[in-house]
């Protein structure tokens, strides 16, 4: 060990302008030296002290009696979370919120999850590692009281330094002094703070920075919730085109080219819906060869079922004017006679009237397309319904105009 | 290494001197005032380089992939093979980093720096295939899994899914660890531009530096984390090339669908890795006078390295070959047949010769020896390598199941010009960093010098 | 480089005096017992799944056994090679262990002539592409055109240059290395560095094969070209579990006392949790990339093994032999105090087993499902999972472990004169070694 080791004069008593005394820095010529004096200024007692030297020195930690530190516990942790995290999020995401059939592979397919959740372990392990570590070390801390020491600066090039703090409680700046010379220091210095308050203050335009540049960097986000929490009165911007404007006609447009101005050509003439063919001349228009038909078409079967049904529609629709009876006293032309109207619905019932005479077809016709003031019901009415009502008005021509031999025996009873 | 300090360790300053030595050769890059003629020259290049780029890319988002030579049967080519050969660059940076950390070859210091720095400029040139080659680029926030109009979510379970959270994870890592390399070495250029007056690139430094002192308790949680990052870093390494390689495995295409391709891929990487390297390194050795940091021991390392990393590629070929005759089947003993002998034969032939055959020079010590020699064989091997993604990705496509699919593919001059401009972008990151940024870790290689165990107890030290 | 560096303690004992030979007499006894144990139970009919040869499970066991001991020495005859490659120092104290382990090739290739011999004989029971149906047009067109190549003839012959080829780089390691105790020569190690790479590749070749032919052949209609890969991962962490509890056992004798201690036990167990990991991995991209591909001529081996009984197997594998042994190696201290070490040392040996048992087992009850009177009863195409039986039988035990004897055999006959390379260069280092 070098033996040669000379005081360092330069502060000996504290210059004009320096503040209180913040510590004393000492410093050794190789790394080996460093450590014995960390070991004796530890063996002393000393806690607040630290030693500064421009890589890791191999034997340094024991001998400051630096405790292992907490970082891999915390790095576990991240990890466990970034595990957990990783995995929830592909199943929360993939097999209950919106569960996707990919190839027929089940939702939760753990060999396919494997990747993404080992990725997302080393993510956070690794986060965890290196913010955990800057923050138990208390960086960044741009300045530190050492700096004011020249020498302080070449603790990055090539210095070894010892540097113990006046807040140790068995700080003195005489005995420790010693102590550190004795440790044999190539050079020991005081270190003083700046006397002047103003200097501890952060710097005006650093705070100015990082006020602005924080303001800055909010702009888009701000933008963003404008945008999203606003309505606009103009269209979007587009900034890449994409299809987005396309050369075509859509439906119910204009367009300049036909004289009536619309791009919908309508139908063809003569075009048929799927469908809608109609051929059925009988069914659909109650006509036989050209001439109303006398019967029913073959498709229905004329029973109970169609009967009652045709009562059902013909309430419905037809008595309104028609009343329920046919006789033509609904309520509609009832109100017109109160008001003074002299409009009359026909009757459909009375023997030798026009209803009663004219064939089923002619009756489908007349529900279908309508006649005079009447509407037709071709649109509210489907075909099989208003062969069902010709039926009814059958029923009820008959019914209206009955004699006591058209009544079953077992019922003439009940007629009054 | 032989210095003054290293024959008398034990007068005082001596050992000191050493350490001073390093910071002074690897600071004065940055201090000089003027940067070196041929940095100048080569920027120069490298941003020419970018501009084509720059222009490939412009003509490319505005009027869509069809400018590429991809076609309905050979979808992926230079794109995906361009993102492949970037990645498998970036991992020799992590690899130096991390696993020779781990398995404690103390000369990765002088590169390690470099380095890393290299990864994380591969693996931004790297991103920018799989970001382009969607079409439509500006909807590439919609694979981040966030709560959507649509309510929809990204779909996990598909390999081009765990790409996207493999290589974000590494770029992360690689940055991070990176920066985290960097602090000590930030603070010796703070202190040494605050000593020479120069206050703005002292604050600069400064705040970059986090305010790093030295200390011997912030560097216990330091070495720790280091150790930590490292350990992390080497399974994230296998996983990120190995997630890569699942692009091309979980399908059913022959000639992709094997299941050695995750350690195949992962020992080509850091064989290309390795490449670009010494591509790199080499001159700068040369040009800067690093010589004595980077020596000819560490070069010869990693020629090492690299043969053995080629040797293990040479035995996958080798595996599947073998297992595509074992297997009968006829599709995959066609697509083997097909890459030596079908429309690609050229290219295959290209990559058995650049990864097989030529490593083999590296068995000799004359040309482990030679920086020149090695440099040329370096090219080749990245060559090689870019084939080897080449034959797999577009072989295969374009000869699959159906004939009546088959096709050829030629790339067109927007392919070139974009490989060129990351080539350009690499290169100007990389130059940059060379310029401003430390490019030997100095802390490190300060620690495994000798003169790091000076005045220590007796008997125990040599 | 500064190197922290220590000599041998003058009162260490490096010798191996009769342990040797102890050893070797207990590995005899070992394997007489079990494998006698195990013909018996044989004979006796040991409950084994109905299947026509009851020698079927005993040879299946056989290769299992075989394999499991192939692979220990294979795991340390890589390590020692790796070492002299990167100039590695901390492994130098315990090397001669490892090449100790290596030794055993010899041996074990005898031992494994047990169920050669029978094939060349025309067993047909054990693979079954040396069955007669395997040339059934109908049933297996797609395996006739390797029968060339699993042909028991051309497989003896592949056996035999598997045998000599390992054996001879085990031997060649060890001798140079026992050469250099006597001349001291640093020379030698210089030798061994360049040889090691050369002899890198030949074992990478031996054992891809070894791999593909004996373990992989088992289900002749699947192939997987990481198989290779796997193997050797698996056996890495056997390889370096039996290593530390080898050293351990070495050092209850009172010798290695001080050369050895808990830093090199750090480096081992670290080994041992590094392949840990590399097997999963491994492990992991052949299941999940033939689950993702979804082709039944490569899923047909995993369904078996996903379904049935042999579930659990997989299961048991994915937390014992990765899973919980994973996350306890993590720690510092399960790998630095002995008895923690010891526990997941015996702990990845049963489960290296387990997984050897798990690739090669399932080919057992194929065969049945095959050969029932020609017909597929049941088996992995018809997905009737009732069949995925383990079945186990004490046979599976009684033979493993017998072989584990033959192994000590070798072992011991290795374990003579020097047990540490006294003139290695790196031996000072190696002891001085502290993990960071």
């Amino acid at each position: 060990m070098a033996t040669k080791h000379h005081d360092d004069t330069t502060h000996d008593a504290p210059a004009t302008g320096d503040g209180e005394l913040y510590g004393i820095l000492a410093e050794y010529d190789t790394p080996g030296e460093l450590v014995d004096a960390a070991r004796k200024v530890r063996d002393a007692g000393y806690a607040e002290f630290d030693c500064y030297t421009p890589f890791p020195v191999h034997g340094i930690d024991e001998a400051m009696g630096i405790k292992r530190t907490i970082l891999p516990l915390i790095v576990f942790g991240g990890g466990f979370t970034g595990l957990i995290g990783g995995v929830f999020l592909q199943w929360w995401m993939n097999a209950y919120n919106w569960p996707w059939n990919i190839s027929g592979k089940p939702s939760w397919s753990i060999p396919a999850n494997v990747p993404i959740a080992f990725e997302a372990t080393i993510l956070f392990s690794v986060f965890a590692s290196f913010f955990g570590m800057w923050i138990l070390n208390k960086l960044p801390q741009v300045w530190h009281p050492f700096f004011r020491s020249d020498r302080f600066a070449r603790v990055t090039d090539d210095a070894f330094v010892l540097g113990i703090e006046s807040k140790d409680r068995r700080f003195d700046a005489v005995a420790t002094r010693k102590l550190l010379q004795d440790a044999g220091a190539i050079a020991v210095e005081d270190v003083y703070l700046d006397p002047d308050p103003k200097a501890k203050a952060m710097p005006k335009w650093i705070v100015a920075f990082v006020v602005a540049s924080t303001a800055f960097a909010l702009i888009p986000f701000a933008l963003v919730a404008k945008a999203r929490n606003s309505k606009a009165s103009q269209p979007h911007i587009h900034i890449f085109a994409d299809m987005d404007f396309q050369p075509k006609y859509k439906a119910d447009t204009a367009m300049d080219l036909f004289a009536d101005g619309r791009a919908n050509r309508g139908e063809v003439s003569g075009t048929i819906a799927r469908g809608h063919l109609k051929a059925d001349d009988t069914f659909y228009r109650g006509l036989e060869n050209g001439s109303w038909t006398l019967g029913f078409p073959k498709q229905l079967e004329i029973n109970d079922a169609l009967m009652k049904r045709g009562q059902n529609r013909f309430n419905i629709y037809c008595s309104a004017c028609h009343g329920f009876d046919g006789r033509g006293s609904g309520t509609i032309p009832q109100r017109v006679a109160a008001t003074g109207g002299a409009w009359q619905a026909r009757n459909l019932v009375e023997a030798g009237g026009a209803t009663v005479t004219m064939p089923n077809g002619q009756l489908f016709n007349t529900i279908s397309n309508g006649f005079n003031t009447m509407m037709g019901y071709a649109a509210q009415l489907p075909h099989a319904d208003r062969w069902a009502i010709v039926l009814y008005v059958r029923a009820l021509q008959r019914s209206q105009n009955a004699s006591l031999e058209d009544v079953p025996p077992d019922q003439r009873g009940s007629i009054r | 290494m032989s210095t003054a300090a290293e024959e008398h360790p034990h007068e005082p300053g001596k050992a000191r001197e050493a350490f001073r030595a390093i910071t002074r050769d690897v600071s004065w890059v940055a201090e000089a005032p003027k940067p070196h003629k041929a940095w100048l020259v080569a920027l120069g290049i490298a941003l020419i380089m970018l501009g084509i780029g720059g222009l490939s890319i412009f003509v490319l988002v505005t009027t869509g992939i069809g400018v590429w030579g991809n076609s309905n049967t050979v979808g992926w080519a230079w794109d995906i093979t361009n993102f492949v050969w970037w990645i498998g660059i970036g991992h020799a940076g992590t690899l130096i980093s991390a696993v020779l950390f781990l398995t404690r070859q103390s000369w990765r210091v002088s590169i390690n720096r470099a380095a890393e720095a290299m990864t994380i400029f591969a693996v931004m040139c790297a991103l920018l295939f799989p970001l382009l080659h969607t079409g439509r680029p500006w909807f590439a926030w919609w694979m981040l899994p966030h709560p959507n109009d649509m309510g929809m979510w990204p779909q996990f379970r598909s390999p081009l899914m765990w790409d996207v959270f493999a290589v974000s994870t590494y770029a992360t890592t690689s940055i991070l660890f990176w920066y985290m390399g960097l602090v000590p070495d930030l603070a010796t250029f703070r202190d040494r531009f605050a000593a020479k007056g120069d206050k703005l690139k002292a604050i600069i430094y400064g705040v970059l530096s986090l305010g790093w002192r030295g200390s011997a308790r912030n560097w216990h949680r330091y070495e720790r984390a280091y150790l930590i990052l490292a350990g992390l870093a080497t399974p994230l390494v296998f996983s990120v090339h190995s997630v890569v390689s699942f692009d091309f495995a979980t399908s059913q295409l022959p000639g992709w669908h094997t299941t050695i391709f995750p350690p195949y891929f992962v020992a080509g990487a850091i064989f290309s890795g390795f490449a670009m390297v010494l591509t790199l390194m080499l001159p700068l050795r040369h040009l800067f006078n690093l010589q004595h940091i980077i020596k000819e021991s560490h070069v010869e390392a990693m020629c090492k390295i690299m043969l053995a990393t080629g040797m293990m590629v040479g035995l996958a070929y080798g595996t599947e070959l073998f297992i595509a005759w074992y297997s009968g089947n006829l599709y995959e003993k066609f697509a083997f047949a097909n890459r030596a002998f079908g429309p690609f034969w050229w290219a295959y032939f290209a990559m058995v010769s650049c990864n097989v055959l030529i490593p083999q020079a590296f068995w000799f010590k004359k040309i482990r020896q030679r920086p020149v020699i090695i440099f040329i064989l370096c090219i080749f091997i990245n060559i090689g390598m870019w084939f080897e993604r080449f034959v797999i990705i577009a072989t295969s496509l374009a000869r699959s199941f159906l004939p009546s699919a088959w096709s050829y593919y030629t790339p067109t001059r927007w392919d070139v010009g974009l490989f060129v401009g990351t080539l350009g972008l690499f290169f100007t990151l990389f130059l940059l960093f060379f310029r401003y940024v430390p490019v030997i870790a100095m802390s490190e290689v300060k620690g495994a010098m000798p003169e790091a165990h000076a005045g220590g107890p007796k008997g125990e030290h040599k | 480089m500064s190197i922290l560096q220590k000599t041998l303690h003058p009162d260490e004992k490096i010798k191996a005096g009769k342990i040797g030979s102890t050893l070797s007499k207990a590995g005899f006894g070992i394997a007489a017992v079990f494998l006698g144990l195990s013909i018996i139970l044989t004979l006796m009919g040991s409950p084994t799944g109905g299947h026509e040869s009851k020698w079927a499970r005993f040879f299946h066991a056989y290769v299992i056994g075989w394999s499991y001991i192939f692979s220990i020495s294979v795991a340390m005859l890589w390590i020692v090679m790796l070492h002299h490659l990167v100039r590695g120092r901390w492994l130098t104290a315990v090397r001669r262990i490892c090449e100790a382990m290596a030794g055993a090739f010899p041996i074990i290739f005898i031992a494994g002539l047990g169920f050669i011999i029978p094939l060349l004989a025309g067993y047909k029971d054990l693979y079954y592409w040396a069955h007669p149906d395997a040339h059934n047009h109908e049933l297996n067109h797609h395996l006739l055109h390797k029968l060339g190549w699993l042909s028991p003839n051309f497989f003896a012959v592949r056996y035999v240059i598997y045998g000599v080829g390992m054996s001879y780089l085990a031997w060649y390691f060890a001798k140079k290395s026992r050469q250099q105790d006597e001349s001291g020569d640093p020379k030698i190690s210089e030798t061994l560095r360049i040889a090691s790479a050369p002899a890198m590749i030949l074992f990478s070749l031996l054992v891809s094969m070894v791999a593909f032919d004996i373990l992989m052949s088992m289900a002749p209609k699947w192939y997987s070209t990481i198989y290779g890969v796997n193997f050797w991962g698996s056996a890495c962490v056997g390889g370096f579990a039996a290593l530390a509890l080898i050293v351990l056992g070495i050092q209850r004798t009172g010798r290695l006392t001080r050369a050895i201690n808990a830093e090199h036990y750090h480096d081992i167990g670290k080994w041992m949790f590094a392949f840990t990991f590399f097997w999963a991995y491994t492990a992991f991209s052949q299941f999940m990339l033939q689950w993702y591909g979804n082709m039944p001529e490569e899923t047909h081996w995993y369904k078996y093994r996903m379904f049935g009984e042999w579930q659990w197997v997989s299961i048991a594998m994915l937390v014992g032999f990765w899973a919980f042994p994973f996350v306890f190696l993590l720690s510092r201290w399960t790998k630095r105090i002995v008895p923690a070490l010891v526990f997941f040392s015996v702990w990845q040996l049963v489960f290296h087993w387990l997984d050897l048992y798990w690739n090669v087992m399932p080919s057992y009850q194929w065969q049945v499902a095959f050969h029932d009177g020609a017909r597929i009863v049941a088996g992995p195409l018809t997905g009737n999972t009732a069949f995925h039986q383990v079945g186990f039988s004490p046979v599976d035990v009684t033979v493993w472990l017998g072989l584990v004897g033959v192994f000590l055999i070798g072992l011991g006959r290795n374990l003579t004169g020097n047990l540490i390379p006294t003139k290695d260069p790196t031996l000072p280092a190696s002891l001085a070694h502290e993990v960071q």
